[in-house]
């Protein structure tokens, strides 16, 4: 790959946008190809280290193909190859020393539908720790409480902790889920719609669990709406047909977008949700 | 279409149980005087059928078991009484003797049997309802819970028991790591495709093929490797065996579970595996804690369907150590309690054996129809417990769904 085409691409992204910042993600030159179609072409993209960045874009552009690439879960998927660069916490992801469960614990991963294991409620928010070797009970209640006060689902689940998590409503799953990643205590979270289940109340809730979790973690967050893009991202990331059009400061992406297409998309958007 | 099945079981068991009965109930004996070419002739004899035409009977088997059969037409029946003080002994050896009175009755010979070979003596022709359905009983008992040389199959039905549970133990963690190994590792690669090619066709192979195969492997090949290794004498394990036939048993379900278990496996969905994963687990892990819980129903179902192919084979068994009689039970009270090298009864050699036997055919045959109906419990009732602890499984499975 040529350095002109290495560099990131100034009518994208303005030049000096994430100079000093340490970067969780970035992608170069990232192509992947389902099959005989291309789901995302040659894409650049660079995520701060503890700040919250959201992906956006029409359904279909390849917002969670982009997702599993920094957690590799694309290894899963018949067919699916990645082209270009991938790297995770300042390591290339697809370097063949890299050791995948090492890698996914450091890179959570919250998913477009919800998908609770068909056991208990506290077994699932204690997959990751088990896995992760911690056996001591006290310890494991402990960290599940806190997981699941983090997501906003403690109160609900607090006396049927041993019920299956398949009893529990769509949104309280997607709590439980969000739960279940955080209690493993990653650097970064991949975040797929984790909101799109919530009443208005938990959505709120939500969104302060992200700007809270600025503090510790780096969070890129796919959403389909734009005032909780607004209102949670430092940064906003436009994708379109596998392409990303334009990477800016969040307000200057809802303000004064660069490109017809961010804004078409944007404001189009912002008068679905109105209405 | 399960109402169908059971309702096929039903008529089979209907006749089984309807043939089977006959092995245990007492025939009433009469005293007969008929005209022969050798002139007039008189017996006490056990009438096993009659016919507008004719009778079969059955006099004292002084010699031997099946002896002293007899057709007579009515047409040369000169006398046909009931007699009220007529009875049947049955000696231990299973022979039958007829006689009038309480007296021990005098052979041919003039000897007598002694009181001690007498197994049962009843006065057959004065049997209550209740008296005769307790001796079906009694009789019964004897056949399920006997010695061979009682006439019992109680050694075959705990070689067949044995050997089924023994060869679910060798053919499922065998099954099933293949099945993961087809269904999570190998992905299409060529080895892959021969295994499943392989499996596919080893399930149409018939079963007497596998007992050879097992003999020349397992009997010849391993068995007379270990002797030859440990200078035994006698052959110890180049004979045929428990082991060897549960073996055999094995490769020859091992299709089936790993078919039903790889069905199994790629039932679970996608979203758990990815959810595994991601959260740091391994391949192993993954597949240990989400993919196999969720796939408990299926595995049952092979188990099942193992036992079920298992069970009623019995063409390769005769190959590798199913013998129609042996000394000992392959599972007993003596150290190390579970022999593997010893040759042990069938339940479905007993089948054969009783149905073939030349001796007393109708007798013979009727307890290959309870032979066959025990057999048909073991499988049913080894089916029974798997899919009960299959549907509790898939009740937790759906409590845990809803
Ligand atoms: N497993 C797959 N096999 C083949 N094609 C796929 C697969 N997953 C996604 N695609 C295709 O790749 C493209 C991008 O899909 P992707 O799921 O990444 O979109 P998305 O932006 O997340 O959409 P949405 O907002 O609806 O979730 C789509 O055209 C989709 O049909
Ligand atoms: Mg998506």
């Amino acid at each position: 790959m040529s350095a002109r085409e290495d560099a990131v691409d100034a009518a994208v992204m303005p030049p000096d946008l994430l100079a000093g910042r340490e970067l969780a993600l970035e992608a170069r030159g990232l192509s992947l190809d389902y099959s005989e179609r291309r789901a995302l072409d040659a894409v650049n993209l660079q995520v701060p280290r503890r700040r919250v960045t959201a992906l956006i874009g029409p359904s279909g552009c390849g917002k969670s193909s982009l997702l599993r690439c920094f957690n590799r879960l694309n290894d899963e998927i018949a067919g699916c190859r990645v082209s270009g660069e991938v790297r995770v916490l300042g390591l290339d992801a697809y370097a063949e020393t890299t050791a995948l469960p090492e890698l996914r614990r450091r890179v959570g991963m919250v998913f477009q539908k919800p998908n609770p294991f068909p056991q208990s409620v506290a077994d699932n928010v204690a997959f990751g720790l088990r896995l992760a070797g911690l056996r001591s009970r006290l310890e494991l209640d402990d960290r599940v409480e806190a997981a699941l006060r983090a997501a906003g689902l403690w109160e609900e689940v607090r006396d049927r902790l041993d019920d299956s998590a398949l009893r529990l409503s769509a949104g309280q799953q997607q709590r439980l889920v969000i739960a279940r990643a955080l209690a493993v205590e990653p650097e970064v979270l991949l975040m797929d719609e984790p909101a799109s289940m919530l009443d208005p109340i938990s959505t709120l809730r939500f969104e302060e669990l992200v700007v809270a979790l600025r503090e510790r973690y780096s969070v890129l967050l796919v959403t389909h709406n734009m005032q909780q893009a607004a209102r949670v991202a430092d940064y906003t990331a436009f994708l379109q047909a596998g392409r990303l059009l334009e990477f800016d400061a969040t307000d200057r992406i809802f303000t004064n977008p660069r490109l017809r297409g961010t804004e078409d998309y944007i404001t189009g958007r912002m008068r679905e949700d109105r209405g | 279409m399960a109402g169908l099945c059971l309702l096929a079981l039903a008529a089979v068991l209907a006749v089984l149980v309807q043939q089977a009965v006959r092995a245990f109930a007492p025939v009433p004996v009469a005293e007969l005087r008929w005209r022969s070419d050798a002139g007039e002739q008189q017996m006490l004899a056990a009438v096993v059928f009659e016919d507008a035409h004719e009778l079969v009977v059955r006099g004292s088997e002084w010699q031997r078991r099946g002896a002293e059969y007899r057709r007579i037409a009515r047409a040369d029946l000169l006398q046909l009484d009931w007699p009220a003080d007529a009875r049947s002994l049955r000696l231990h050896d299973g022979r039958e003797i007829h006689r009038r009175g309480l007296a021990l009755p005098q052979a041919p010979d003039g000897s007598r049997p002694a009181a001690a070979d007498v197994a049962e003596d009843v006065a057959s022709n004065r049997l209550s309802r209740g008296e005769t359905a307790g001796l079906m009983l009694r009789r019964a008992w004897d056949f399920v819970a006997g010695t061979a040389q009682g006439g019992g199959v109680f050694p075959a039905l705990v070689g067949t028991v044995v050997l089924v549970l023994l060869m679910s133990v060798l053919v499922m963690p065998l099954g099933v790591l293949l099945a993961l190994w087809l269904h999570e590792y190998a992905g299409s690669g060529r080895s892959a495709r021969v295994l499943r090619a392989a499996m596919a066709n080893l399930a149409g192979v018939p079963a007497v093929i596998y007992g050879l195969f097992g003999l020349v492997l397992f009997v010849n090949g391993v068995g007379g490797g270990v002797d030859a290794l440990m200078h035994s004498a006698t052959p110890r394990w180049g004979g045929g065996g428990l082991l060897w036939s549960a073996l055999t048993l094995a490769l020859l379900t091992l299709p089936v579970v790993v078919i039903a278990t790889e069905e199994g496996l790629a039932r679970v969905p996608a979203a758990l595996r990815h959810g595994a994963l991601a959260l740091g687990a391994t391949r192993a892990e993954m597949l240990w804690r989400v993919v196999l819980p969720v796939a408990r129903p299926a595995l049952l179902t092979a188990f099942i369907l193992a036992v079920a192919r298992a069970a009623g084979e019995v063409a390769p068994l005769m190959l590798v150590g199913a013998v129609r009689y042996a000394p000992a039970l392959p599972l007993d009270g003596e150290f190390p309690y579970l022999h593997l090298s010893r040759q042990f009864m069938h339940l479905g050699q007993s089948v054969y054996d009783l149905a073939l036997a030349g001796g007393d055919a109708p007798r013979d045959m009727a307890q290959a129809h309870a032979a066959a109906l025990l057999l048909l419990v073991v499988v049913v009732g080894l089916n029974a417990a798997a899919i009960v602890v299959r549907n509790r499984l898939r009740e937790r499975a759906r409590e845990l769904a809803v």
